[in-house]
């Protein structure tokens, strides 16, 4: 992929390959997710879309592939017995700090306040000044409405509250790319809304973002492309109008008559 | 024969040799921390050479008796020309520093494995989550394992450390007036075998009963998010 091509895209991922054992999960994904853009990657469970995530920022390392950031590609290497690995352990921390991942359980650090959870990374991980942490934490905590949480810990918030200030933590590193994976599957029905509204509004506001989500209607409603991933490859994707319209997979039609709109 | 003046006095004698008992303990502790914390490296370092050396440690020092140990450093190492002729020899000689290395090298095997339990059971969760944000190393360790892990040892830690100080007991064996071996004396000296006994029972109680407490304080100020909020 020539450079300049690269250089206009926050985040491009090009024949993504990873394998657990025998089991492909990943067959050879790609993606291209333009500044601004919201992708949401759809399939059933084992069609590899958690995997696909959490290889971007390389907490699984692909077998194979390309996963370039704001148009830095990340370096890898192989082994002697064939093994992939990062080349560059530095670079890998530095290009995790530009992506913001939201995890399925929230991961709040339960040792910390809400506080101390967002400015934990800024600044001991990007070296900025405390004042100007804290100032952006808690304008960030007002912004997903739990300012008033700031000093209160983990295990006193409510699932959805949580959730919601490990959204503020990941935007606390002022993130190229969010990435979300499955950030409403562990909550409780009556706390979804809450989280989906204030990813609605990063949407809004012109985030990149890539979602692996089971909300369809969320999906339809805010994304701008949608992947739909099966055993391990794309099996379609487009706007979601386009998509939820006439897919000319049957798959696809197949999942969402399934899944509940 | 229970009188006062008495009981008075087997105190004020006790009480001088409890120097002598908490040093042991403090020393062997904070030594033995020290060296566990260099076993549990070892253990979680991946080589499986250096990780059998480390299994080998705790198997051995966990495995047999504190007294054995005791007597194998005080009177058994002595026995070798080899040893008195060491560099080792001016430390070796001294019961109090032979009491001292065989607890610290016993305690180090028991909290080897609460660091190492306590480590285990660090979420792993949140340190995904502190990699996804770019801590590695180090810094990881520093800001989000070292502290999930070290609330996560205390309760555990508080029992091995308390026990320590009944351990020293042993060291009356060696040679050395800790609280146990003055009782000792003064049974001997006196033929009163309750009374001695237990001024130093009551002794040890309270010592453990102000270390159980300082764990607790410790507990609850580092783990303001296991209480309820009042707020």
């Amino acid at each position: 992929m020539p450079e300049s091509e690269s250089d206009s895209y926050a985040l491009t991922v090009s024949g993504l390959h990873k394998r657990f054992g025998s089991l492909e999960v990943l067959k050879g994904v790609s993606l291209l997710a333009r500044e601004g853009d919201v992708i949401s990657i759809l399939g059933s469970s084992g069609s590899g879309k958690s995997t696909l995530l959490r290889c971007i920022n390389l907490l699984e390392t692909p077998d194979e592939g390309v996963v370039t950031v704001a148009g830095e590609t990340i370096l890898m290497r192989k082994t002697r017995d064939g093994r992939s690995l990062p080349a560059d352990r530095r670079q890998v921390d530095r290009i995790r700090s530009e992506l913001g991942m939201v995890f399925q359980n929230f991961n709040l650090w339960s040792h910390m306040t809400i506080l101390d959870n967002l400015v934990e990374a800024p600044i001991h991980v990007q070296k900025r000044p405390r004042a100007e942490c804290f100032e952006e934490a808690r304008a960030l905590l007002d912004k997903v409405g739990i300012g008033d949480k700031a000093n209160f810990y983990p295990t006193h918030l409510s699932g959805g509250q949580q959730q919601r200030a490990a959204i503020a933590r990941a935007l606390a590193m002022r993130p190229k790319v969010m990435l979300f994976d499955e950030p409403t599957s562990a909550l409780d029905p009556e706390l979804v809304g809450e989280v989906l509204r204030v990813m609605r509004s990063l949407a809004d506001e012109g985030r990149t973002m890539l979602i692996v989500t089971h909300e369809m209607g969320f999906a339809r409603d805010v994304s701008d492309r949608i992947i739909f991933l099966h055993q391990g490859l794309v099996e379609d994707e487009g706007p979601p109008a386009e998509l939820f319209g006439n897919s000319k997979s049957e798959r696809f039609r197949q999942f969402i008559a399934t899944e509940r709109l | 024969m229970m009188d006062t003046a008495f009981i008075w006095d087997i105190f004020l004698r006790l009480i001088v040799a409890l120097r002598v008992t908490l040093s042991v303990w403090a020393l062997s502790v904070f030594f033995g921390a020290f060296i566990a914390a260099g076993v549990t490296w070892m253990r979680g370092s991946g080589v499986k050479p250096v990780e059998w050396i480390a299994r080998a440690y705790i198997f051995v020092f966990r495995g047999a008796p504190l007294l054995v140990q005791l007597f194998v450093v005080y009177y058994g190492l002595s026995s070798f020309p080899v040893v008195r002729a060491s560099v080792f020899w001016p430390f070796l000689r001294d019961a109090f520093n032979c009491a001292t290395l065989s607890c610290a090298l016993c305690t180090a095997a028991y909290q080897s494995e609460i660091f190492r339990g306590a480590l285990a059971g660090v979420p792993h969760g949140q340190v995904e989550a502190a990699r996804a944000c770019g801590m590695s190393g180090f810094l990881l360790f520093r800001r989000v394992i070292f502290p999930i892990a070290l609330r996560q040892a205390l309760p555990a830690y508080s029992t091995e450390v308390i026990s320590m100080v009944k351990a020293t007991a042993l060291v009356s064996l060696v040679t050395l007036w800790d609280v146990m071996s003055v009782a000792l004396k003064i049974r001997n000296d006196t033929l009163v075998t309750y009374t001695p006994l237990l001024v130093a029972g009551a002794i040890y109680f309270v010592v453990n009963y102000l270390i159980a407490r300082i764990f607790i304080f410790i507990e609850q100020w580092l783990s303001p998010h296991l209480r309820a909020r009042s707020a």
